[in-house]
């Protein structure tokens, strides 16, 4: 399983047990009543341990996705190959017609006209990386092929009525 | 505590006002706020069957013109911001002026301010074709532009009108909360954590749970119209002058700065009605204390930094916004969790809640809430972001936390106000029928958007492939089903008007109607 279905998943395992949760609480509503005070004093005993495993799940989880922040192995460094890429409505110029496999390769992409994305989709159409493609401003994409094939890339930030047609693509070998 | 003050005590006036003065002032809040919420509802409907064509188009099903296709989904999202918008101004204007006296005529200036500017946004889309988006990304609304000249113009200044608006509500409601509870240190409740001892030894009470959303709103409401003006206006001596040139980084960060917030003082604006209303179907309060009014405190900041997860792919910003914008989404879930969710489950839990159409809509949206606000954590997480960024995902939690929590939300007051004028009860089939409906339109319409976000698929793509043609098709059913729902709702809540007219009212919530009374005062069934 990719990246984004593992996403996915954990989306949809949170989701099923806040679910599980509220209707728990909705059938125990349903019950004899109880006063505020005695829900009160057990419930902010739980809010506190709640309040902790929040901070700490979040905390660990911020510090998870440090090592992988894109920003820094954004540079370009000793054996990377380097390709230029200007978007323009309603397409790519200077796309590489080959990269090559196993190596990291830094794309520079900017625009000449309006803000457009610039998404690498591999030959399953799974979407490998993405960064924006911006007048006046050049932004580093990273990325190291793994597979041989024939990658598209596409246009992921709306930039007019041809927004969708925008696309172009590269053969790794 | 949330101790309901006496009105007399409570309204701070510039002229003292007698209390039949003053409960005149609310019923007429209270037509202002039927007023927002009137044409705020019937806007997300209208702006909803506009939605479902973008989807059947994508499903290839009704396909649609590029051209039409762009200028709809610009309409829908402006539209829908603003309808929503709409809707939690009217709500917290009239909570607050129940409060503290208000000059009516500053909220109809407000309303007709929106109101003008989505009239104005409505020509420029429908009319002009104007199809940049509703975040404009600068200078795409001036290249190679389909639309004629004047649409764009058209469409600048009508979010101008609407952040105009927005401001003269935020002016007036931030001042009458610091009239009524001395001050920005009382509004906010200072004294509650930084002089716990002293304030419960005065005797004084802290304001109502529903006063901290409107300050907080209303606070970093100024500082989002400072910052949208000063975009509009740039765009506007753009639009008059093609030499000027505009930043776009810069641009860019102001764009989302005014467009994330917007989005999210709906969900807290909106939340004012669930303070106020949840505790009439349980029978308990809600309570102002210090863990409250810190988590608001947390809310006033992280909403005005975590905006910066919108640019995580522009690698030219300087990495500090990016760890920022991280940090600050991750935070903004502590106060929503923790304190207003948690709070709402306390007040629940085995309290004997009435389960009508109003308990359910605020009840399942707060769950609609947690789950958008998952989903967009996922999305915040820059790892995921680089992956899930511009595609379905985004609509995805969007519409969770907006459709399946915001509306739900205004749809349960709505509910509650017309369950409390009238003996007739929503039947146990129709409250299934709508349950089904509604909520599950909902989770169907939401959880296309979501795994075709997993699959990749761009969001705003006129044309769809393969797996998102029939992903669309099971969001458009979705929608569908959906859309039945509410029709449904509109029925039964005309039913229960209507009965209300004509049934006697129950002389509990009778102080109420009047619009002379609290919450606390009318607890109970």
């Amino acid at each position: 399983m990719d990246l984004q279905g593992r996403v996915l998943l954990t989306l949809f395992v949170v989701s099923a047990a806040v679910v599980a949760i509220f209707v728990l609480i909705a059938v125990r509503s349903r019950g004899p009543a109880l006063s505020q005070e005695a829900v009160q004093g057990p419930g902010y005993a739980v809010r506190r341990w709640w309040f902790f495993l929040l901070v700490a799940v979040l905390t660990l989880a911020f510090g998870a996705s440090l090592p992988f922040y894109p920003y820094s192995r954004a540079q370009a460094e000793g054996d990377t190959v380097e390709f230029t890429v200007i978007a323009q409505q309603f397409s790519f110029s200077n796309l590489p017609q080959e990269v090559p496999l196993n190596t990291p390769v830094v794309f520079n992409v900017t625009s000449s006209d309006v803000t457009h994305g610039f998404a690498i989709y591999d030959p399953a159409d799974r979407l490998v990386g993405q960064v924006q493609a911006m007048p006046e401003y050049d932004n580093q994409l990273r990325v190291t092929f793994t597979e041989r094939g024939r990658y598209t890339v596409r246009c992921l930030e709306y930039c007019g009525l041809a927004h969708h047609l925008m696309e172009g693509g590269f053969e790794v070998r | 505590m949330t101790e309901q003050l006496q009105p007399s005590e409570t309204v701070a006036t510039g002229a003292k006002l007698t209390v039949e003065e003053d409960a005149a002032g609310v019923a007429a809040g209270r037509r202002l706020m039927n007023l927002f919420l009137a044409t705020g509802l019937a806007l997300v409907f209208v702006l909803m069957l506009v939605g479902l064509l973008m989807r059947l188009s994508q499903a290839e099903w009704l396909p649609l013109d590029p051209a039409w296709f762009y200028s709809l989904m610009t309409l829908h999202g402006a539209g829908m911001i603003a309808a929503l918008v709409l809707c939690g101004m009217g709500g917290v204007w009239y909570l607050v002026r129940r409060e503290a006296h208000m000059d009516v005529r500053l909220g109809y200036a407000a309303y007709g301010l929106l109101l003008g500017g989505v009239l104005l946004v409505l020509a420029a889309t429908v009319v002009g074709k104007f199809a940049a988006g509703w975040t404009t990304l600068y200078p795409l609304p001036f290249v190679n532009p389909t639309w004629p000249f004047w649409s764009t113009g058209a469409f600048f200044i009508g979010l101008m009108l609407i952040t105009a608006g927005f401001s003269v509500w935020s002016f007036q409601v931030l001042e009458a909360v610091m009239r009524a509870f001395g001050g920005l240190r009382g509004a906010l409740g200072f004294d509650l954590v930084f002089n716990a001892k002293a304030f419960k030894a005065s005797g004084r009470q802290p304001p109502p749970a529903q006063i901290l959303p409107a300050a907080v709103i209303a606070i970093d409401g100024l500082i989002m119209a400072t910052a949208s003006m000063l975009l509009g206006a740039a765009m506007l001596v753009r639009w008059l002058d093609p030499s000027v040139g505009i930043d776009p980084l810069w641009a860019k960060n102001l764009g989302y700065f005014f467009g994330h917030l917007l989005a999210n003082y709906i969900i807290y604006m909106l939340l004012a009605f669930v303070y106020v209303g949840l505790p009439r179907f349980t029978n308990r309060k809600w309570k102002t204390n210090a863990p409250f009014v810190i988590g608001w405190w947390g809310t006033m900041v992280f909403l005005l930094t975590a905006y910066a997860h919108h640019l995580y792919l522009d690698f030219a910003q300087p990495v500090a916004m990016q760890v920022l914008g991280h940090v600050a989404s991750y935070l903004s879930a502590i106060p929503v969790a923790v304190v207003t969710v948690y709070g709402a489950i306390l007040l629940v839990w085995r309290s004997g809640m009435r389960w009508t159409l109003g308990s359910l809509f605020m009840y399942v949206g707060l769950a609609g809430w947690i789950l958008g606000g998952v989903g967009a954590l996922l999305d915040a997480t820059v790892q995921f972001n680089t992956l899930l960024h511009n595609t379905l995902w985004v609509p995805g939690h969007f519409h969770s936390y907006l459709l399946g929590g915001s509306l739900y939300f205004a749809l349960g007051w709505v509910f509650q106000s017309l369950e409390e004028r009238t003996t007739a009860t929503t039947s146990r089939s129709v409250k299934w029928l709508v349950g089904v409906t509604v909520f599950g339109g909902t989770a169907l319409f939401v959880a296309a958007f979501y795994v075709a976000g997993a699959a990749g698929v761009p969001r705003r793509f006129a044309l769809a492939q393969d797996p998102s043609a029939s992903l669309a098709g099971v969001g458009s059913v979705g929608a569908v089903v959906l859309i039945a729902g509410l029709v449904l709702c509109l029925v039964e809540g005309l039913r229960l008007w209507r009965s209300g007219r004509t049934a006697p009212v129950r002389a509990a919530v009778a102080p109420l109607l009047a619009g002379v009374t609290n919450v606390g005062e009318v607890q109970g069934d």
